[in-house]
Parts: C-alpha cells; sequence; structure tokens
C-alpha cells in the first residue's frame, strides 16, 4: 500500500498540468498574475489551473490576502501641517518670480 | 486661494498635488522618519514646482515626481547612496509563509492580529532596495515599470526585487505573530 505522504508528494510532482501549465510555473508567476503584469493568454491558462489545482489555490488565496493586508496596512496620508506648508511654499516662489 | 492665483500653480496644484499623500509615503519609507519625511517631500514638490515646465502633459505625473523625490533623497539626504547596499542572498526568501501555516491558518487570518504600527515597522525594516519597490507596488498600486522608470532598473529586476522584499516582509511578519502569540 502507498503511504499517504508519499502519495501527496506523487501528486504534487506529477500531477497533470491544467490550463497547459504546471504548478512549478504558476507558483514562479504568481506576484505577476496577482499584481496584473501578465498577457491576457497566460492570465487565462494561470485561472484555468487555479480553479482545478487544489495544490497552487490556496497558495493563490494566501498572496492575495498578504498583498491586500500590506495595502490596507500601510498607507499613510500626508499630514494636514504639510499640505499648509507647501501651498504657503508653492505661493512664496511665485512671490519671488 | 491666494490674491496672485497663477495660472501655472492651479495646474501644478491639480496635476501634482493630488500626489502628495504617494509622496509622502515614499518619503516615509526612504527615510524612516515623518520630520525628514516632511522636508523630503518640501523639497521634492518645491523642485518639481521650478521643473513644471519640463513636466510634459498627459505623461505619467505620479512616476515625474518620485523620481524627483528619489533624486533629491540620493543627493541631498543620503550621499552615499549610489553604492547600492550589499544584498544578502538567503534562501528564506524563496518560500512562503504559506508552507509554515497551511495547517494552521492557510487563509492568513493573523496577519489581521497585528496593528499598524508593526506592519509599517517590518516594511521600514525591510533594506531598501526592496522597501522601495514594496511600497510603490503594493501600497501605491505602481506597475512594474512605472517603477523600473522611477528607480532606473529593468523590469525583471523590479520583479525579482519585489518578490523577495514581499517573501522577507511575509517571513519577518509570521516571526513577529509567532512571538506575540498570534499564531502557535
Amino acid at each position: 500500500m502507498t503511504a499517504f505522504w508519499k502519495l501527496g508528494n506523487w501528486m504534487g510532482k506529477a500531477m497533470p498540468p491544467s490550463g497547459g501549465v504546471d504548478c512549478c510555473t504558476v507558483m514562479q508567476q504568481l506576484y505577476e498574475y496577482i499584481d496584473g503584469e501578465l498577457d491576457e493568454q497566460t492570465v487565462e491558462q494561470i485561472r484555468q489551473h487555479l480553479e482545478k489545482c487544489k495544490r497552487c489555490m490556496p497558495r493563490y488565496d494566501f498572496e492575495s490576502a498578504f498583498l491586500r493586508f500590506v495595502e490596507d496596512q500601510a498607507h499613510v496620508s500626508a499630514p494636514p501641517e504639510l499640505r499648509r506648508k507647501i501651498f504657503a511654499s508653492l505661493l512664496e516662489e511665485d512671490s519671488e518670480n | 486661494m491666494g490674491q496672485n492665483d497663477s495660472p501655472m500653480r492651479k495646474e501644478f496644484e491639480n496635476e501634482a498635488l493630488v500626489h502628495l499623500d504617494t509622496l509622502f509615503n515614499v518619503a516615509l519609507r526612504l527615510c524612516g522618519n515623518a520630520s525628514d519625511a516632511e522636508d523630503l517631500v518640501q523639497d521634492t514638490v518645491t523642485k518639481a514646482y521650478r521643473a513644471w515646465d519640463k513636466y510634459e502633459p498627459g505623461t505619467n505625473c505620479r512616476a515625474w515626481l518620485v523620481t524627483i523625490m528619489r533624486n533629491t533623497f540620493i543627493n541631498q539626504f543620503r550621499r552615499d547612496s549610489r553604492r547600492p547596499s550589499a544584498v544578502q542572498f538567503d534562501t528564506v526568501e524563496d518560500v512562503s509563509v504559506f508552507e509554515s501555516v497551511q495547517d494552521k491558518d492557510p487563509e492568513g487570518n493573523f496577519f489581521h492580529e497585528f496593528v499598524d504600527d508593526e506592519v509599517k515597522q517590518a516594511i521600514q525594516d525591510l533594506p531598501e532596495e526592496f522597501r522601495i519597490p514594496v511600497v510603490l507596488s503594493d501600497v501605491e498600486g505602481m506597475s512594474y515599470a512605472e517603477i523600473a522608470e522611477i528607480l532606473d532598473l529593468p523590469v525583471g529586476t523590479v520583479k525579482s526585487r519585489l518578490f523577495r522584499g514581499r517573501r522577507r516582509l511575509q517571513q519577518r511578519l509570521y516571526e513577529y505573530a509567532l512571538e506575540m502569540g498570534y499564531i502557535r
């Protein structure tokens, strides 16, 4: 009987490619896929692969969640005082010219 | 508006100053503190205003401004920055944190346990060559081509720095989450 972990390993390596690309290629291009940096054909291939691949889909979900989280957390607005200073300095520039 | 309202200033306000948040964000990541960041934004805006006749309307104003900021930072705030800091190669970047959390938290819910400052600090702790691409892409939503233009790097380099920067950030947050008990 094949051990379960061996089966898992076999599936990871030898699973027939879905969407015309294999898991390795999808993983390599995952960020480009999420960032919208790939051409239409590649996007479609990866989308089809992800739909069917139980191995890649959770990884895609995780990386997407991570990037959304960074975007939400890291944004800082310019302080109002800085805006005021900048408008004042532009007026000053104008008056000097 | 002041009494001497110039058309050029109006145009500059409409086209360039709408990107003030972006400039402040990038400045903050470059300088590491709000006071220097404010100075850098102010210097950048003044330079951009003086050079406004060189800006081609309809081109990417945000990228133009961030390029001016980058050059200002290099020239004024950190004169030795032309020498790129040593990039350490470590294998940890190749592995997504997913591999460590897939059994306990595959959806990455632990990310939501962090408070603002912890995330900002983790970004700040990234080496600059990774930090700036990550901020431009993930915080400001810029394309690889825009980032490549601003940082004067090939698109392939931007891609690999983003990959490695994100993985480092992920790893750092994961380690911190373990320390703080956000994840077990």
